[in-house]
């Protein structure tokens, strides 16, 4: 895949213009710059997950989406709008989740909502997003006492109050516990079933792995990956692994394979997993080998990540 | 994979809530904040009104009759000490606090984040001046205004210039703490050569010519003429020459305004730098 080529859009084109349209996006600061030329759309109803590496672009970018700050050069387009120049018509249909930002600790949560539910055009009802991010039987307690995953709850149900169309959730899920980052997952498909579209960065990749249709990897302020989580992880030669006796034959080295480890645990890397894998049983059969702790699988959206997002080469 | 027949979403026909609503909807919850905090709560009260009190007791001359100066100097005082200052470590301490940043990827604007957060100091300021002018009354040193007018336009004038300064001032305040000598430049100097303390009638002419065009001093100076008809040189003037004299200080604020206005969109940040 080409560095800082948009992603191939793998999801059937429709009439409907895309939500988020970003060209050859350009950000410096000073002598640095820290988006360089990036390009990708995103479509209503899908997920669209910015992977990098702290420095690599992505909050610099997502700036810019949000209207926080404007383009260095390219441009940004939300439902069809400068989000810098038309702010007025995106941002009552535009949520953010900023990766860092504060609340007055002296207001209670219900408080809090019912001020920011007076600064927007149609929000929901405070009950309606006390329970989105169940925070129902905290609404009256203040800010302050909060634990972290309950402020980040509360962040992500004000940048949810005004019924956005558009979604920027930067880091999401950062300080939340197993089963808060789960329910926020729960509230992403939703959104995304109601037909929103979301931008996310996120440094767990099983996170992107469960709500993004598809990737971009940030490198030095340029794309060096993108696609769906198929395309990406067949960047990478899928793993075999199994566990050979001493006392057993010679197995074969089909064509294409690199030897990782050999016997006893023997590790193999290939990007024919299959004839490989089928050669290999087949090898056993005949030879009457038993393969103990055999593990075959395609190469995943990490592995995919680390080879490329710390500055190696794609294979 | 999405489905890939997701339509877009349907334009809301609901229409935005107007400026004031918004402005009105963020000082309600900034006046629910004030309140809860008691130490801003005796700042913003008590200290004013000290310090209104502190300067007739230290028996400095005027040309200004006792009533129409007390009030002068409370909108003075109030202005500078409370205005100013409070909005510095406010706007400085949501801005440290991330919630400035927060506050901007709402429907607010920029202008409207900054007004509604300063609600609270806003009106308390407005409610000392009326508390001030009511002691007046009370004590039976009210006399009636030369011209209601340039007193108004002095309070109206003088709260937006110190919020834009204050504003202004927070680009070179990194934390609350230091906006006690970050501020010091506007506090000290500027009123103490404004003509609120000391008249500026009482000073050399050359220092006298350069401290009218200093930001405090035209609001001084409106009060003044407003107040008692009296000029930044002495004089006393009826309401007609009043408003004559009143178009330097004026056009002072008028441009202080501009060049506050302007510095703040240039250098105020939203957030901590990086």
């Amino acid at each position: 895949m080409q560095p800082t080529a948009p992603p191939a859009p793998t999801r059937v084109q429709t009439e409907a213009a895309p939500a988020i349209e970003v060209r050859d996006l350009r950000r410096s600061y000073g002598d640095f710059e820290a988006v360089r030329g990036i390009s990708f759309e995103v479509q209503p109803g899908e997920v669209f997950a910015l992977l990098g590496v702290n420095g690599a672009g992505k909050t610099s970018a997502l700036e810019v989406l949000e209207g926080l700050a404007p383009a260095g050069g390219g441009s940004v387009r939300v439902l069809g709008a400068d989000p810098v120049r038309d702010r007025a018509r995106v941002r009552p249909r535009l949520g953010v989740l900023l990766q860092f930002s504060g609340l007055p600790g002296d207001l209670t949560v219900a408080e809090t909502l019912r001020t920011w539910a007076g600064t927007l055009t149609d929000p929901r009802p405070v009950d309606e997003a006390l329970a989105q991010v169940q925070l129902t039987g905290r609404a009256d307690v203040r800010v302050r006492s909060l634990s972290g995953g309950e402020r980040r709850r509360l962040d992500l149900a004000l940048a949810l109050l005004g019924r956005p169309d558009v979604v920027v959730l930067d880091e999401p899920t950062t300080g939340l516990d197993p089963e808060s980052r789960r329910q926020v997952w729960r509230l992403v498909h939703d959104l995304v079933a109601g037909g929103a579209a979301v931008v996310l960065t996120t440094h767990h990749l099983e996170e992107a792995e469960e709500l993004a249709d598809r990737v971009a990897v940030l490198r030095d302020g340029q794309i060096v990956l993108a696609g769906t989580q198929e395309e990406i992880a067949e960047t990478q030669p899928a793993t075999i692994r199994f566990t050979l006796d001493q006392d057993a034959p010679e197995p074969p080295r089909p064509a294409g394979v690199q030897v990782v480890a050999e016997r006893p645990r023997m590790e193999w890397h290939t990007r024919a997993l299959q004839p490989v894998l089928a050669e290999l049983l087949a090898w056993a059969a005949e030879h009457r080998v038993v393969l103990r702790a055999l593990d075959a699988r395609a190469a995943s959206l990490e592995q995919a990540f680390l080879a490329v997002a710390a500055g190696a080469e794609t294979p | 994979m999405t489905a890939s027949t997701a339509p877009t979403a349907p334009v809301r026909t609901v229409a935005p809530p107007s400026r004031v609503r918004r402005v009105a909807a963020l000082a309600a919850g900034e006046n629910r904040l004030f309140l809860r905090n008691r130490t801003a709560l005796v700042n913003s009260v008590v200290v004013p009104l000290l310090l209104v009190a502190a300067v007739p007791a230290l028996g400095l001359s005027s040309d200004v009759p006792l009533g129409p100066q007390l009030i002068l100097t409370g909108v003075g005082v109030t202005l500078v000490f409370l205005t100013y200052y409070n909005l510095v470590t406010t706007y400085v301490a949501r801005r440290e606090e991330l919630v400035l940043q927060r506050m901007r990827t709402g429907e607010l604007t920029g202008p409207e984040v900054l007004l509604g957060t300063a609600a609270p100091t806003l009106l308390v300021t407005l409610g000392q001046i009326v508390l001030v002018a009511a002691g007046v009354v009370a004590i039976g040193e009210w006399s009636a205004p030369v011209d209601p007018v340039l007193p108004l336009i002095a309070v109206l004038g003088g709260a937006a210039l110190m919020t834009v300064l204050a504003a202004v001032s927070t680009a070179f305040t990194r934390t609350a703490e230091s906006a006690q000598i970050t501020t010091l430049p506007l506090v000290l100097p500027t009123t103490a050569l404004s003509g609120l303390i000391t008249p500026l009638s009482a000073f050399p002419d050359a220092l006298a010519a350069v401290a009218r065009f200093l930001p405090v001093t035209p609001v001084v100076e409106l009060l003044q003429l407003g107040l008692g008809g009296v000029t930044w040189d002495g004089r006393l003037v009826d309401g007609g020459a009043a408003w004559a004299a009143a178009l330097l200080p004026l056009a002072v604020l008028a441009g202080w305004l501009a060049l506050g206005t302007l510095a703040a969109v240039r250098w105020f940040r939203w957030a901590p730098r990086r």
